[in-house]
């Protein structure tokens, strides 16, 4: 029997920031990728 | 290898290592099972590691040659080692709350891994003040070889100073005292986030060489 209690709210806790990190990185790399793809429209500012 | 099969197995590596550290290892005698937050603790600050080596590398690369792809690693390697140390000293404070007693304190492995953080994003600050491709990729070089120094202050601040945090039980000159399935999830764990690295690298180069030609 282990000293401490389990505190299995601090595991899930530490697990789920991670996951919301990564995901968080992982989608904002998509949506600049996305972005990025896209053809740009109306040109450079000055150009005729 | 394609960037998108590197993803799958990523995730699969993910899933695996979720298997092994709340399926396979067992519970942990001393802590019980708030020790299974070990299993992304220490494969996050790993790869830390490893992305902040790839800055000095490609750092050095780029003062060698003058060739941006250099420097393309470094800043996408230093995003991701700001992002990996951020989850690690995330998971670190949540895990020494039940442990020690409190979320933080000014123990010299924690300062110095918040030193590095703040050295990494100081670095990107850098990066984005300077408009200049050429001149940017110069000095984030020298911050790149610069900050790389503080990787050995963090690993080694356990053992040249007393500190509250553990010493290092892997990557340390002894060998390793933890138990054989402990070790093993740790394995599949660190390899996991390594491919997860590796993913988010390949895709943020891609990226970093499609804004130079925005």
């Amino acid at each position: 029997m282990s000293p401490m209690p389990d505190n299995w709210g601090y595991v899930l806790a530490a697990y789920g920031v991670a996951a919301v990190l990564l995901v968080g990185y992982w989608r904002y790399l998509a949506a600049r990728a996305h972005e990025l793809s896209q053809p740009v429209r109306g040109g450079r500012k000055g150009q005729a | 290898m394609t960037t998108r099969m590197l993803g799958w197995l990523a995730l699969l590596g993910l899933g695996g290592g979720l298997v092994a550290g709340f399926g396979y290892a067992p519970r942990e005698v001393a802590q019980g099972n708030v020790q299974r937050i070990m299993y992304l603790h220490v494969p996050a600050i790993l790869t830390a590691y490893l992305a902040f080596a790839l800055v000095l590398i490609g750092s050095v690369g780029y003062l060698a040659t003058r060739q941006l792809r250099w420097d393309r690693l470094a800043a996408a390697a230093a995003e991701l080692g700001v992002l990996f140390t951020g989850v690690t000293i995330i998971s670190g404070s949540i895990w020494g709350r039940p442990t020690w007693g409190v979320w933080w304190t000014w123990d010299a492995r924690l300062t110095s891994t918040a030193v590095l953080l703040l050295v990494y994003v100081g670095y990107l600050l850098l990066r984005g003040m300077v408009d200049e491709p050429d001149a940017r990729a110069r000095y984030a070089a020298v911050v790149g070889i610069l900050g790389a120094a503080n990787i050995p202050i963090v690993h080694f601040s356990v053992k040249w100073w007393r500190a509250l945090h553990q010493p290092s039980t892997i990557l340390g000159p002894e060998p390793s005292p933890i138990a054989t399935p402990i070790a093993l999830a740790l394995l599949v764990n660190w390899v996991a986030f390594t491919l997860l690295f590796a993913y988010f690298l390949a895709r943020r180069m891609a990226i970093a060489r499609l804004e130079e030609h925005a």
